[in-house]
């Protein structure tokens, strides 16, 4: 797991409270640091008093669910966020990737396994080589982890700025949607491929000039993603 | 006339013939057109003949009684005032003025001379007229003379006759002077009359024509009212039939039609109502299985969570643990994650029931995904697998494992190892034979291996899969339009086959992404491809 020299603080949004006690339980002696909250609500105001690492937020929710809550903590703040949905039906996974979410474990899910979800996650804000690389208007900044666009700063989540590097490393060359499952998300042979589709998605809505004709992240059908430098 | 007629009718049917060519010959409507016809066309032929009939008689007997009546004034007045035996001049000056009169008749008057010779008299009108021209058997009916009685006052009489030379006809008549003299006949054209005639058969043949057409066309309008709604009736039943269970007919009149209309609305209205109780009390029992896994997920959830602090407490500290809690702390880890796989089993059917199942494709490398399937499984050493690297079809990696764990899974069990996995290329689709080299499946059990909780043998209550693992498998290859069969080796074990389509090319593929607005759902190149459950 590696040795991190602070402990990584969690924000649990969970209203049944059989699984809210249980899965603190289990991440505490994973050894996360962990705030609970029983509503959206509460969620979002405990957000506001300490801030957390990375927020693991439970779909169905009283009051504003958990999609609701996603928007408007993406509306102001990058911070990682792992959806719990007990409901697999696909069509809840996409509104929930659309909403900005990083990840999405499902009911009943391992401790073991969401443990290993948060560490990736949390991974992804971990800094790295002494580089930068320009592609047109765009700056990234590998050593201070930053994003320009016209000398502009760039707002990335974790997994949004991990899959920037990941296409940049290698420009022109095409990604399959696995490879990027394993390099951005660590995820098994069987990672979700709409995860790299919710967050292509959402990165070119931040760094092309018109995200519905993308000039920078091309998809290659039938393969995966490519990011060109512009002619 | 009726010559002229039946050529006109000959040449309707022929015309009709090239129609009834394009008709079916049983359809209604060249029925209706054919029955149509023939009534009028009996009605009319026999109106027109017996129109014609009745008018030539009138016309005929009329001009003839007054040719007669003047003919016979005419002998009385100018013929009886001959002398007994008149000359050759005298007769012929008499026959000129007797046709000299209004109706215009020639005149042939023969006589005896006082000579004794037989003498001809005739009007210079018709040259021709001669004693030739009028028929031996009126000659003779004129020159008999007959008993006088009570009833016959007369030995002679004025006899008549019809004739057709060159295709005019003449009326002919004879008489004899009583008391003796010449005897005269006359030769009256009928040209006229029969001209006359003859364009009273024409108008009442081209009425009968008219008639004919004007019956067609009613049958086609008849036809029209009587097959335009039972075409939409016949529309309306194939659409019920198609499973559109809202078709209505509007309804129209009182006719018998538009009882039919409502007898099967009335139909579709209770099947509807049928098919929706049914679908009802489906979707009632269906959704309770839905509703009661999502209900045991959440107490599950909570279970799990904590169930490995436990289990982590066994691997961490054993022996620390009180020895009469450790087995019960182990069954209970163990059946809870039991109890997570049946769970999840029947949460993945009841999707595949409520057709909610969707497919998440990917370009998979078969091999790759087959290895990263038996290696996450650590079934490494119990599978064999021949495949060669590089073959790629688009499905769903998820679902391709799910199938592939449930065929090995369950060839493992029941076969034992070594389990053979190949996977070979067959036109445009992929095949993965999973074979074990265990006893083999019993015959009787082979048509029920996809069954939901079927149990291979009674003798075998608790198995450890869910029961359902075999079904799902077989689901979640239809939703990718495959199939699973499950058969006998002929060496020995079972043999499950897999075939899946290999996908669609990425030409076919959905337009390019990048031409697609953001934000929306479409840009997942997956595509959600509705089960076919």
């Amino acid at each position: 797991m590696g040795q991190n020299e602070r402990v990584p603080s969690l924000l649990l949004i969970e209203d049944d409270d059989a699984i809210r006690t249980a899965l603190e339980l289990s991440l505490t002696r994973q050894g996360h640091r962990v705030a609970t909250a029983a509503s959206g609500e509460d969620g979002l105001k405990l957000l506001r008093e300490q801030r957390p690492d990375l927020i693991v937020l439970d779909v169905m929710l009283p009051g504003i669910d958990g999609f609701e809550v996603c928007r408007r903590i993406r509306r102001t703040d990058q911070l990682p966020i792992i959806l719990l949905t007990a409901r697999s039906d696909d069509i809840d996974v996409v509104v929930g990737l659309e909403s900005g979410a990083d990840d999405y474990v499902v009911k009943p899910v391992q401790g073991r396994v969401l443990d290993a979800r948060i560490r990736a996650v949390l991974r992804r804000g971990e800094r790295e080589s002494n580089d930068a690389a320009s592609f047109g208007s765009l700056v990234i900044d590998r050593s201070a982890m930053t994003v320009t666009k016209n000398g502009e700063d760039l707002q990335l989540t974790p997994t949004e700025l991990r899959l920037l590097l990941e296409l940049s490393r290698r420009p022109g060359q095409a990604l399959s949607r696995q490879q990027l499952l394993r390099l951005v998300w660590e995820h098994d042979y069987l990672g979700d491929s709409r995860l790299v589709d919710a967050c292509v998605q959402r990165l070119r809505a931040k760094v092309e000039d018109v995200p519905s004709s993308p000039t920078l992240i091309r998809t290659v059908r039938g393969v995966g993603y490519r990011l060109d430098a512009p002619q | 006339m009726t010559q002229a007629h039946q050529g006109g009718a000959r040449g309707w049917t022929g015309a009709r013939k090239g129609v009834s060519s394009r008709l079916r010959f049983t359809s209604l409507r060249l029925r209706l057109v054919v029955v149509f016809g023939l009534v009028a066309l009996t009605a009319a032929v026999s109106a027109s003949a017996i129109a014609y009939w009745l008018n030539r008689e009138a016309v005929l007997t009329r001009t003839q009684d007054a040719v007669l009546r003047d003919f016979e004034q005419e002998m009385q007045n100018r013929a009886a005032a001959l002398p007994e035996r008149p000359t050759q001049d005298e007769l012929q000056h008499t026959a000129g003025q007797m046709a000299g009169s209004d109706q215009r008749f020639s005149v042939l008057l023969v006589g005896r001379d006082p000579a004794g010779r037989t003498v001809y008299g005739s009007s210079g009108g018709l040259s021709g007229f001669s004693l030739r021209d009028v028929p031996v058997s009126l000659r003779t009916a004129v020159n008999k003379a007959q008993k006088v009685d009570g009833s016959n006052k007369q030995p002679y009489h004025l006899y008549w006759q019809r004739i057709v030379d060159h295709d005019t006809p003449y009326l002919v008549a004879g008489t004899r002077v009583i008391g003796g003299g010449p005897t005269g006949y006359m030769l009256k054209s009928l040209e006229p009359e029969a001209k006359d005639l003859n364009s009273l058969a024409w108008s009442l043949g081209i009425a009968t024509g008219l008639a004919l057409i004007g019956s067609a066309l009613l049958a086609q309008a008849a036809a029209t009212t009587v097959l335009k709604p039972v075409q939409r009736l016949g529309a309306a039943a194939r659409r019920l039939g198609e499973g559109k269970l809202d078709t209505r007919l509007r309804v129209s009149g009182t006719d018998e039609l538009a009882d039919l209309s409502r007898t099967f609305n009335n139909a579709a209205e209770a099947l509807e109502k049928r098919v929706a109780d049914m679908a009802a009390r489906d979707e009632a029992s269906r959704r309770f299985v839905a509703d009661m896994s999502h209900e045991l997920r959440t107490p599950l959830t909570a279970i799990t969570a904590v169930t490995e602090v436990l289990e982590e407490e066994l691997e961490a500290e054993t022996g620390s643990m009180d020895p009469m809690i450790e087995p019960a702390v182990r069954l209970v880890v163990s059946e809870t994650r039991r109890l997570n796989d049946l769970v999840e089993n029947l949460m993945e059917v009841t999707r595949f029931d409520a057709g909610t199942a969707r497919l998440v494709l990917d370009d998979v490398d078969l091999a790759d995904q087959i290895t990263a399937c038996i290696d996450a499984r650590a079934w490494l050493d119990a599978v064999e697998l021949d495949a060669e690297r590089g073959l790629h079809a688009r499905l769903d990696p998820r679902r391709l494992d799910v199938i592939l764990a449930n065929l090995i899974g369950n060839a493992l069990k029941h076969g034992g190892s070594p389990v053979r996995v190949s996977v070979r290329e067959a036109d445009d689709s992929i095949v993965i034979e999973v074979q074990d080299h265990g006893p083999g499946i019993p015959e009787d059990v082979l048509p029920h291996v996809f069954d939901r909780f079927y149990k291979a043998s009674a003798s075998r209550p608790r198995s450890e899969g869910s029961g359902l693992g075999l079904s799902i498998a077989l689901e979640n290859a239809h939703i990718h339009g495959g199939e699973i069969t499950a058969a006998n080796s002929p060496d020995s074990g079972a043999v499950f086959t897999l075939r899946l389509p290999r996908g669609t090319s990425p030409a076919e593929e959905q337009p390019a992404e990048d031409e697609l607005k953001p934000g929306g759902d479409t840009d997942r190149p997956q595509g959600d491809v509705k089960g076919d459950a």
